[in-house]
C-alpha cells in the first residue's frame, strides 16, 4: 500500500471544514477542446492496487476524451515532495499533481504556481463532494486544490484486547478512556505511540486542545499564532495529566509511526497494544504490518472521547483531506481531470484501491468495513471539522508545535514551552 | 627525557639538515600544454563549479531571505536570520553537542585505536581476522548501522532483553530517549563505527616508522612500552594529527547517525541534536529554506573556522612544503 505514507503525511494535507450537501448524480464532465493535449499527471502509488486504480482510471478518461492523452508518473511518496518542489520552481511542473495542501500549498499558491481553477469545478463535482469539502482546497476564496478522500482522526482498537480487558463498550468520555486504560494495562499496552516521528504524539495535544478551545479560538490562533488563551495551556495540562498515567508503550520516544512491526501501527497490528490515536489512512496501515498483510479482522473505530469543562464541541472532528492541484500553465482538460477522479465511480475505485474513504458522498454509500462506517458516522455527526492543527497553523509554526509536544511528553519542556517554541518558530519562517 | 625525542626528531629532521634544493625556475608553458591542461581539468573544474561552489553562493543567497521553497525568494530580511540562530537555544543546545561529540570522539576513539593498533602490530594469532572485525563497521553503511542500533537499544530492544535474561534487568535502560543517556549512546555507537578507520589509519603509520629504531632502542635495553611511548607514539605523530582532524570535521557535520536513530523530532528531547538536524529540522521539516540556508552558511563558517585554524597551528610542522611552498 504505497498510499499509506500518503496518507500519513495527510497532516499536512488540506483540511476539510464540514461536509456539505447529500449528491446526486455525477455526470459525465463535458469533454471539448480541439487538437490533442498531453498532460502529466504525478501520483505517488507505485505499486499495488493504488497504482492500478490510477493506471485505470487514466485510462478511462482518454478513452472519454479521445484528443487527450495523459503521461502518468509514479513517484516514490517521500521522494514526492522534493522532486515536486524543484520541477516546479524550474518550470517543468507536472500538469496535474497530489496536493498535500497546508503551508505549502499557500506557497505554491503564493508564487503563482498553482492553476486557479475556482470557476472550473463542474457543478456535478460542487454537488458530489459539498461545497464546505471544496472548501479545503481554496485560498482566500480561490480553488486551487480538489480533495480526493476524507482523512478524519480517532482511536482505532483492537475488539479482541478490549474485550479481553473487560472494556465492554468504546470509551465516551476522557474517565472512561483512563479506565479503559486502567484496565488494559493489566494485557499489555494499552496505548501505541509513534513519537519518533513528532505528529503522532502532537495528536494528542491537537484532540485535547479540539475540546478545550473552542472553534472561533481554533481559528483566530490560526490568524493569530499566538497561543495566548488559556484553552491552550489547558489543553497542553490534560495532556500531561493523561501522559503522567502512563498509557503509552515503553520507549514510544524513539518508536515510528508507521514502519516496521515495532511501530506504533505494528504494535496494533500485532495486537502487542490496544489503541492508537490516527488518521483514517490507519486502517491501511495496520492491514500492511499484520502477519498475513490482511486487514486486522477485530479493528474498531471510536472519536476522540469528550473532555467535559472545555469550550470545544465534544463531538467535533479533526482531521484532513488528500487532493490534487493543476500547475499554473496546465491546459484546460486538467481540470476536466479533477472533475474526472470526483465522479461517483472513480471515487468508488479510489476507496477500493486505497481503503479510504472517499470525498464524493455518493460513493461514500460504497463502504462496507464497520470501522471506515464508524468514522463516516463520528464525520457526519460533528457539528465542525478542524485541520490538523499543524496544518491549520502551517508548517512553520507546526513543526514547533510538534516539537514542543514531543519535549512534553519527553519531561523535558512543561506547557509553557511549546508556547515559547511557536513563538520561536514564527521568527523563521 | 629529553634525549628519547632526540631520536624522534633526527628522523623528521632527516633531509632538513641539507640546504633545501632550488625550487625549479618556472618556464612558461606551450600552448599545446596548456591546451591539455584546460581540457583533463576543465570538466571536473565546471562540475566542481557547478555542484560545489553555486550551491554554497546560492545557500548564502538564500540566508538573506524569509524563504519557503516555493519561487524565486522575495521576502529580504538582511542578517535577521543569523540573529535568530545565535539566539536560538535550541541552535546553542546542537552545538554544544557537537562540541561534546567532537572531545568525546577524540578523547575515547584516539586512544583505544592507538591501543588496538600498537595490539594489531604485534605478530600475534587471528590478527588478519581481528582487524577484518574491526574495519566491518566502518564499511558497514551508516544508515543500516543506525537502524540495527535503534532496533537493538530501544526500550524494549535485544540489548534490554539480554540483560534481563542475565538477571541484570535494572541494568536495563532507555538508552536512546533517556536524556542523561542519550548522548553517550550517541558516542559509543560513533566510537564502534569509526573505532576501525582510525585503527587502519594508525597501523599505516606504524608500518612507516623503520623498524631499525625500535631494534637500537631494544639493544640499549628499552622495555616494549618505553619503545612505544618514545618512539612509536611521537613518530605516530603526524597520522594522529590527521586523524584528529578528519574526526574533528566528521564531528561538526555529523548528521546521519542522529537523524536515523533519534529521527527528525527526537535528537533536540534526546539531547543529541547536532547542527546539521537543526539546519534539516528548521530548513526542510518547518520549509523555512531562507532560515536553512543560513544555517548552512553558520556551519559552514563553523567548520571552515576550525579547519583552517586547526590547519595553521596543529598541522603545519607535517604540511610545511606540502601546501606552503617552502618554509
Amino acid at each position: 500500500m504505497a498510499l499509506k505514507r500518503t496518507l500519513a503525511v495527510a497532516t499536512t494535507v488540506l483540511a476539510l471544514s464540514a461536509v456539505g450537501l447529500a449528491a446526486c448524480g455525477g455526470g459525465d464532465d463535458d469533454a471539448d477542446a480541439g487538437g490533442n493535449v498531453t498532460m502529466e499527471l504525478w501520483q505517488n502509488s507505485t505499486t499495488g492496487p493504488g497504482k492500478a486504480f490510477w493506471e485505470k482510471t487514466v485510462a478511462d478518461f482518454q478513452t472519454a476524451h479521445p484528443n487527450v492523452k495523459i503521461k502518468m508518473s509514479s513517484i516514490q511518496n517521500e521522494d514526492l515532495d522534493g522532486k515536486l518542489q524543484t520541477a516546479l520552481n524550474s518550470g517543468s511542473a507536472p500538469d496535474i499533481f497530489l496536493q498535500r495542501g497546508g503551508g505549502k500549498m499557500a506557497a505554491m499558491v503564493e508564487a503563482g504556481q498553482l492553476k486557479d481553477i475556482t470557476g472550473d469545478i463542474s457543478a456535478e463535482s460542487k454537488q458530489a463532494v459539498g461545497e464546505a469539502a471544496l472548501k479545503t482546497g481554496q485560498i482566500d476564496g480561490k480553488a486551487y486544490a480538489v480533495p480526493v478522500s476524507i482523512l478524519p482522526g480517532g482511536l482505532w482498537y483492537s475488539q479482541d484486547l478490549f474485550q479481553k480487558a473487560g472494556v465492554t463498550t468504546p470509551p465516551a468520555t476522557i474517565d472512561d478512556l483512563n479506565a479503559a486504560v486502567t484496565k488494559l494495562k493489566a494485557n499489555g499496552t494499552p496505548i501505541a505511540l509513534g513519537a519518533k516521528d513528532a505528529w503522532p504524539a502532537a495528536h494528542w495535544f491537537y484532540f485535547f486542545a479540539l475540546r478545550a478551545c473552542s472553534q472561533a479560538t481554533l481559528d483566530a490562533t490560526a490568524k493569530s499564532k499566538t497561543f495566548d488563551d488559556p484553552c491552550w495551556t489547558k489543553a497542553g495540562e490534560q495532556l500531561k495529566a493523561f501522559a503522567d498515567t502512563k498509557p503509552f508503550n515503553e520507549g514510544f520516544l524513539t518508536t515510528s509511526a508507521q514502519q516496521g512491526a515495532g511501530s506504533s501501527a505494528g504494535l496494533l497490528a500485532n495486537h502487542k497494544a490496544s489503541m492508537e490515536l490516527m488518521g483514517a489512512w490507519d486502517p491501511g496501515v495496520i492491514a500492511s504490518l499484520t502477519k498475513d498483510t490482511k486487514p486486522l479482522p477485530d479493528l474498531g473505530f471510536f472519536p476522540f472521547p469528550a473532555v467535559p469543562g472545555g469550550q470545544g464541541d465534544p463531538a467535533a472532528v479533526m482531521g484532513g483531506t488528500d487532493g490534487y492541484s493543476c500547475a499554473a500553465d496546465a491546459p484546460k482538460e486538467c481540470t476536466d481531470f479533477l472533475n474526472y477522479i470526483l465522479t461517483k465511480d472513480v471515487q468508488v475505485g479510489f476507496y477500493k484501491g486505497f481503503n479510504s474513504l472517499p470525498v464524493n458522498k455518493e460513493a461514500q454509500a460504497a463502504v462496507t468495513e464497520p470501522y471506515l462506517k464508524a468514522v463516516l458516522d463520528a464525520y457526519n455527526k460533528a457539528p465542525y471539522v478542524s485541520q490538523w492543527l499543524d496544518t491549520l497553523y502551517g508548517q512553520n509554526v507546526g513543526n514547533a508545535l510538534n516539537v514542543g509536544v514531543v519535549n512534553l511528553l519527553a519531561g523535558k519542556g512543561d506547557v509553557a514551552g511549546i508556547i515559547q517554541a511557536v513563538n520561536d518558530a514564527a521568527k523563521k519562517g | 627525557m629529553a634525549g628519547s625525542f632526540l631520536v624522534a626528531d633526527r628522523v623528521r629532521a632527516g633531509g632538513g639538515q641539507q640546504p633545501p634544493p632550488a625550487r625549479p625556475r618556472r618556464r612558461g608553458i606551450g600552448w599545446a600544454q596548456r591546451l591539455e591542461i584546460a581540457a583533463l581539468s576543465g570538466p571536473a573544474i565546471l562540475v566542481f563549479l557547478a555542484f560545489v561552489i553555486f550551491p554554497v553562493l546560492l545557500a548564502a543567497y538564500y540566508g538573506f531571505y524569509k524563504w519557503k521553497g516555493f519561487g524565486p525568494p522575495t521576502n529580504f530580511v538582511g542578517l535577521d536570520n543569523y540573529r535568530t540562530i545565535l539566539q536560538d537555544t535550541a541552535f546553542r543546545e546542537a552545538l554544544w553537542h557537537n562540541g561534546l561529540i567532537l572531545v568525546l570522539s577524540l578523547v575515547f576513539q584516539g586512544p583505544i585505536a592507538i591501543g588496538l593498533a600498537l595490539l594489531l602490530n604485534q605478530r600475534i594469532r587471528g590478527r588478519s581476522a581481528i582487524r577484518v572485525l574491526i574495519f566491518v563497521p566502518y564499511v558497514i553503511a551508516e544508515v543500516i548501522a543506525g537502524t540495527a542500533w535503534a532496533l537493538l537499544l530501544q526500550a524494549n530492544g535485544a540489548v534490554n532483553g539480554v540483560l534481563r535474561s542475565m538477571g541484570l534487568g535494572w541494568l536495563a535502560q532507555d538508552w536512546l530517549a533517556n536524556p542523561k543517556l542519550a548522548l553517550w549512546t550517541l558516542i559509543m555507537i560513533l566510537t564502534w563505527k569509526y573505532i576501525g578507520f582510525a585503527v587502519i589509519l594508525f597501523l599505516a603509520g606504524m608500518q612507516n616508522i623503520p623498524e631499525e629504531l625500535a631494534e637500537a632502542a631494544a639493544v640499549d635495553g628499552a622495555s616494549y612500552w618505553q619503545i612505544q611511548r618514545r618512539i612509536t607514539l611521537p613518530l605516530l605523530g603526524p597520522t594522529i594529527r590527521i586523524w584528529a582532524f578528519l574526526s574533528i570535521i566528521g564531528a561538526l557535520q555529523l548528521f546521519d547517525m542522529v537523524y536515523i536513530i533519534w529521527g527528525q523530532y527526537v535528537a533536540s528531547t534526546a539531547g543529541t541534536s547536532t547542527m546539521v538536524t537543526y539546519m534539516v529540522n528548521e530548513g526542510r521539516n518547518a520549509s523555512n529554506y531562507g532560515y536553512g540556508s543560513a544555517v548552512a552558511v553558520v556551519l559552514f563558517t563553523v567548520s571552515m573556522t576550525i579547519a583552517l585554524l586547526y590547519q595553521r597551528f596543529v598541522l603545519r610542522r607535517d604540511t610545511d612544503g606540502a601546501l606552503t611552498g617552502g618554509q
